[in-house]
């Protein structure tokens, strides 16, 4: 059963770019790499309780770090530049994360938002290495003597880093570490008692989840070709608290739902700017007031587990 | 006025009263938000939102009745207190036995649907709203001050002391307080804590709005002008998030830094400085410049 829904949604996703339309396998890929924020914003909000409106700001740091490098360092394989994108947005995720282990709750919410704001300033006023508001072109990146100017070749790139990064969360979240974040999200009192570092691993959530946002970050320089600031304002950070809170805080399969929800709603409403927020408000105050466990738990109501058959 | 020139006491005096005036509005802002959060434990992320539908209101009264300013500041002042009502009784009610956080993503929902919902009644584009205050700057000797600066800062001195003293002497003052300190013996004490949510709720609109009608003059009418909201947490947070003197300082602190900051620091970085002195001071003082850290229960 298992195996062939894993089997099944495998073919599908391998397949897609030949059954789809062009456009609807770009809308693939932005699917599979907010899939990827949303699982870093995940691990840090559902598993830690640290809620984070900078996110876009984390992704903005990914995007333009993988950009600039493939401009700068054209020869670069794209691998080591997602990598490196991943990295220098890990290192800034600790930097906000060690000052900010002082802050929980709405205080955190605030200084991440804070982040994002200055994060927009600052590539803003770094023209230089930005090109500030005229907004960056990137090249199509290579790997060894391909380059990826096509949709589907960027969409089975993203599909596989995605993969890659969904099988990583899956084991840190089934190990010890990821037993440890839990803990430290019912009570930071209980699991420092049980014996969890709680300042390492709340800076551990803080680093992971700016690394998985960063790479996304490059991906989405990759997949979209053209960042300017203003594709990275705050209203992208609430649509990624939208899409776990959407999905399930706290499941990783969750992320991946909401995230396919959020950004195929955003792109159906894409004609109707105006309403865009109407919609997204509604939706977030339904699923807090009447689906508080998001699309993962409902999912888990309607087909009883394993253990549970007879 | 660019880096480095040399500042008169006079020039300075009025970049101070200017902040200070913008400073007003921020513990305007602020005191409703700590108001909110004293009752409930959360944070309005719609605050900001309920003061610009407040003033639209007000200013579409002005223009549909050619009716005086001061009648719009009651109509804007009573709009806030249905909309906040209706809100707190259909859904922040429902959702007050939930986690904080809950709450937090409700409200940040509905400033969503109040931003959209403006725009689509009144435009997203920025109005012109009358002032009570003349435009002929005053001089006191050489300091020349606006009328505007001047007005809004006797204005929001004059509703802190109405609101302190509201808290002092009231019955529901000394209701809202209790609650502020312990909730369940407050309940004990047979003080209707459902009542003292919506009562905080409605109060902190009313005071949304009249600053709403303070600073809409000076920043235009627009479905933007909620995000004085943010330099009014800002401000809260200065002052210690929770106590209502705090919230007074902070938010003129935060508008004096505001207005002096471009005269030392590159203009570019105006826009910066409340996020700035917000990381800034949430990292070195989370309890505020004032306050103390309370410690956590488990």
């Amino acid at each position: 059963m298992r195996a062939a829904a894993l089997g099944s949604g495998a073919v599908v996703v391998l397949g897609w770019p030949w059954a789809a339309p062009r456009y609807f396998v770009f809308l693939a890929s932005l699917i599979a790499i907010n899939a990827i924020v949303a699982i870093g914003l995940n691990l840090l909000t559902g598993y830690t309780n640290q809620l984070s409106f900078g996110h876009a700001g984390f992704l903005a740091i990914g995007a333009y770090a993988a950009a600039i490098l493939t401009i700068r360092a054209p020869l670069v394989p794209l691998p080591a530049t997602l990598l490196a994108a991943g990295l220098v947005t890990a290192a800034m995720g600790l930097a906000l994360g060690v000052p900010c282990l002082r802050l929980e709750g709405l205080y955190l919410a605030m200084a991440t938002l804070a982040f994002g704001f200055v994060v927009v300033e600052a590539i803003l006023n770094l023209d230089w290495l930005t090109r500030g508001n005229d907004g960056l072109r990137v090249p199509a990146a290579r790997i060894g003597p391909w380059a990826l100017t096509t949709d589907t070749s960027r969409y089975y790139v993203v599909v596989t880093v995605a993969a890659l990064l969904i099988l990583a969360a899956r084991n840190i979240t089934r190990t010890r570490t990821g037993r440890a974040l839990l803990a430290v999200r019912e009570s930071e009192i209980a699991a420092q008692a049980s014996g969890v570092h709680l300042a390492a691993y709340k800076t551990l959530a803080f680093v992971v989840s700016a690394f998985y946002t960063g790479v996304a970050g490059g991906l989405f320089a990759l997949v979209v070709g053209f960042l300017s600031p203003d594709s990275f304002d705050v209203f992208l950070s609430v649509d990624f608290v939208a899409m776990i809170i959407v999905g399930g805080l706290g499941s990783i399969l969750g992320s991946v739902m909401g995230a396919a929800v959020i950004t195929t709603l955003n792109d159906s409403l894409a004609g109707f700017q105006s309403y865009r927020p109407l919609v997204f408000g509604a939706i977030l105050i339904v699923s807090m007031l009447f689906m508080p466990g998001g699309i993962a738990s409902a999912l888990h109501k309607i087909q009883p587990r394993q253990g549970d058959r007879a | 006025m660019g880096e480095g020139a040399p500042l008169t006491t006079a020039a300075l005096a009025h970049v101070v009263v200017s902040g200070l005036a913008t400073g007003s509005i921020y513990a305007l802002m602020a005191l409703s938000l700590v108001i909110i959060y004293n009752a409930t434990r959360t944070l309005n992320f719609a605050q900001g939102e309920m003061l610009m539908i407040s003033t639209f209101v007000g200013w579409t009264a002005l223009q549909l009745l050619r009716a005086p300013l001061l009648v719009a500041l009651l109509v804007a002042v009573v709009a806030a207190a249905l909309l906040a009502w209706v809100l707190e009784r259909t859904i922040i009610r429902r959702a007050i036995s939930a986690t904080h956080f809950d709450v937090l993503i409700i409200t940040l929902g509905l400033s969503l649907m109040l931003r959209s919902a403006a725009g689509l009644l009144w435009t997203h584009d920025e109005f012109p709203f009358p002032s009570f205050f003349g435009s002929r700057p005053l001089g006191v000797g050489a300091v020349r001050v606006a009328p505007a600066s001047l007005g809004i800062i006797g204005a929001s001195l004059a509703l802190m002391l109405a609101l302190g003293a509201l808290f002092r002497w009231t019955r529901l003052g000394r209701a809202m307080r209790a609650v502020a300190q312990n909730q369940r013996a407050a309940r004990l004490m047979g003080i209707s804590v459902e009542r003292v949510y919506s009562a905080s709720w409605i109060l902190a609109a009313a005071v949304g709005a009249v600053a709403g009608v303070l600073i809409a003059p000076v920043v235009f009418l627009s479905s933007q002008m909620g995000l004085v909201a943010i330099n009014g947490f800002t401000a809260a947070v200065l002052g210690g998030f929770g106590s209502m003197p705090g919230a007074v300082v902070g938010g003129m602190v935060l508008g004096v830094l505001e207005n002096l900051a471009p005269l030392y620091l590159p203009a570019s970085i105006k826009h910066s400085v409340p996020f700035l002195v917000m990381i800034t001071i949430l990292i070195v003082r989370p309890g505020g410049l004032f306050g103390r850290v309370a410690p956590r229960k488990v």
